[in-house]
C-alpha cells in the first residue's frame, strides 16, 4: 500500500504524482490487467478515506460519456496504449488530446470531460479520485443542443451494466 | 439478485417455539413472548415459503436464524433442540433458500462450524452480542479460526434486546436496541475480529447500525478509522432507504454493500434510486464477492 496517510483530501497536483508512482509500482496492479471487447473493465487497487486508486482497461470504441466527478478530482496515468480525453466546451467544438503511455493528466472537480480509447492497442490506465468517488454527473446533449445532467452514482462509471453511450 | 437477509421459521422451530414453557416461546394464541421485547403475534403465513420465494424476484434467499429469540444462548441442552430444529427446517426449504447455519454459544466448537457448512450452510450467523468485545472473541476466537479456514463469511445480526418493562412501540428495539448492538459489533470487529482474523469475511446486517458513519469521529479519538477500509467488511441493506445507503456508499464504497431485506420483519425500500449499476452490484456482484462464489455455484443465472 503506498496510500499516503493524510487527514485531509489531495491536490490535483498530489493526484499527478500519486498516480505516477502507482505507473511505477507494476507489482501492485499487473495481476488486475484484463481487457474485454465489449466494455472497460474496472478494478480498485487501493481506497482510503481519501483517495480511491483504480485501474482501467480499455479497448476500441470504449469512450465514458461526458461526466463529471461531483466533489472529487482526479489523476490518470496512461501505463499501456493510447487513450483520448475531451473537454466540454459550450459554442465549440470540445477540446481534446491524445496521452500516450507513460503520459499523466489531472481535472478538477469542476472539469467535465470524456475519456475514449485511442490507437490500435488495448489500453490500460490508472486513476487516483480524492476525495474517493460519490456521485457524479453524466451529462446528454438534447437534440436541440441543451445540455442535460444526470446525478448518477459512481457505480455507473465504475460498476457499470454496460457500456455508456 | 440475492437476498443475503431473511428469516423463515419452519414448521420444526414453530413447534420447539410452541412446546416450550419459558419464553422464548409462541403462546397458545400465537403470540412470541421474549424477556426483552413486547408480546408480538406470529403469523405462520409470513413464514409460508412458497409465497416468500415468489415475492421479491430474488433467485437467491439466504434464511438465518432470528439471532432476537435468544435461541443459541440457552442452555446447552435447549439449544442444541432449538437449533437441530432450526437447522433441519431450514436445511430442508431446498431452492431458492440458502441458509445461514449458526452454533450453541454456550459449548461451540470449530466441529460445529464443520458440521453446519458440510450440510451445505453458506456460513456462520452470530448475534451482535456474542461479538462485542474481547471475551467474545477469545471464547470464539477457535470457532472463527475454522470458520476462516473453510472461506466460509460470518454474518452478524441483532440478538435478543433488553428492552425496559413498561410501554413502548413495536419498533423500539429496532431502533435503539438493535442500532447499539450493531455498533459495538462493528467497533469490536475492527478493535479485536479483524487483527485475530485477517482473511475472514464479515457481513453486518442493517448497515452496522449505520457505524461506519461515525468512521470521523472514531478517528478523531484515537480509533483504529482505517481498519474500516477492508475490502472483507460488507454491510446488508435491510430496512435503509436511498439516503441512508449513500451516505454508507460516501464512506466506504460501494463494493461493499450487498442487499438484505430482513423479511419478514420489514418490507424492503426501493434501492432502485441510486441506479441500475448501483443495484446490481450491490445485489449481485458484492454477493458473491461475500460468498466466494461463481454465480452457478451461488444459484443464480
Amino acid at each position: 500500500m503506498i496510500l499516503p496517510s493524510l487527514d485531509r483530501d489531495l491536490e490535483p497536483a498530489e493526484l499527478r504524482r500519486l498516480v505516477a508512482e502507482y505507473a511505477r509500482r507494476e507489482d501492485l496492479w499487473r495481476h488486475l490487467v484484463h481487457h474485454d471487447p465489449e466494455a472497460r473493465t474496472y478494478e480498485q487497487i487501493e481506497r482510503n478515506e481519501h483517495v480511491g486508486v483504480w485501474l482501467l482497461c480499455w479497448m476500441k470504441d470504449h469512450d465514458t460519456g461526458f461526466h463529471d466527478h461531483d466533489l472529487s478530482a482526479g489523476a490518470v496515468a496512461v501505463v499501456g496504449g493510447q487513450i483520448r480525453e475531451d473537454r466540454l466546451r459550450v459554442g465549440a467544438p470540445p477540446t481534446t488530446r491524445v496521452v500516450d503511455s507513460g503520459g499523466v493528466f489531472t481535472f478538477a472537480a469542476s472539469d467535465i470531460h470524456r475519456v475514449l480509447h485511442a490507437g490500435t492497442e488495448p489500453s490500460v490506465t490508472i486513476h487516483a479520485y480524492s476525495p474517493p468517488l460519490w456521485r457524479m454527473g453524466a451529462y446528454e446533449i438534447g437534440a436541440g443542443g441543451q445540455l442535460h445532467r444526470h446525478s448518477v452514482s459512481y457505480a455507473e462509471e465504475l460498476r457499470p451494466l454496460e457500456e455508456v453511450a | 439478485m440475492i437476498d443475503v437477509h431473511q428469516h423463515l421459521w419452519p414448521d420444526s422451530l414453530r413447534e420447539v417455539l410452541n412446546k416450550r414453557a419459558a419464553p422464548p416461546r409462541i403462546r397458545r394464541d400465537g403470540v412470541l413472548l421474549l424477556d426483552g421485547e413486547l408480546p408480538a403475534p406470529v403469523d405462520p403465513a409470513d413464514h409460508d415459503p412458497v409465497r416468500r420465494a415468489r415475492l421479491d424476484g430474488a433467485e437467491r434467499i439466504l434464511v438465518a436464524l432470528s439471532h432476537p429469540l435468544g435461541l443459541e444462548a440457552l442452555p446447552a441442552d435447549e439449544a442444541h433442540e432449538a437449533l437441530a430444529a432450526w437447522h433441519d427446517g431450514a436445511f430442508a426449504l431446498g431452492d431458492p433458500f440458502g441458509v445461514w447455519g449458526t452454533v450453541a454459544l454456550t459449548d461451540a466448537a470449530p466441529a460445529d462450524v464443520d458440521a453446519i457448512l458440510d450440510r451445505g450452510a453458506v456460513g456462520l450467523s452470530l448475534p451482535a452480542g456474542a461479538l462485542a468485545g474481547p471475551e467474545g472473541y477469545d471464547r470464539l476466537g477457535p470457532v472463527l479460526e475454522r470458520l476462516a479456514a473453510r472461506e466460509a463469511p460470518l454474518f452478524v445480526h441483532p440478538g435478543a434486546a433488553a428492552v425496559p418493562p413498561g410501554p413502548r412501540p413495536a419498533w423500539w428495539s429496532a431502533l435503539t436496541d438493535y442500532v447499539a448492538q450493531m455498533q459495538v459489533a462493528w467497533f469490536a470487529f475492527l478493535e479485536w475480529g479483524r487483527p485475530a482474523h485477517p482473511a475472514l469475511r464479515v457481513v453486518f446486517a442493517m448497515c452496522a447500525g449505520g457505524a461506519p458513519l461515525q468512521l470521523e469521529r472514531l478517528a478523531a479519538r484515537g480509533g483504529p478509522a482505517a481498519a474500516a477500509h477492508d475490502t472483507g467488511i460488507f454491510y446488508d441493506t435491510s430496512s435503509y432507504g436511498v439516503r441512508t445507503l449513500d451516505a454508507l456508499i460516501r464512506v466506504v464504497g460501494v463494493d461493499q454493500l450487498v442487499y438484505g431485506s430482513d423479511r419478514p420483519v420489514a418490507e424492503p425500500p426501493p434501492t432502485g434510486m441510486l441506479g441500475p449499476a448501483a443495484h446490481h452490484v450491490i445485489s449481485t456482484t458484492n454477493v458473491l464477492r461475500l460468498l466466494q462464489a461463481t454465480p452457478a455455484e451461488a444459484g443464480i443465472r
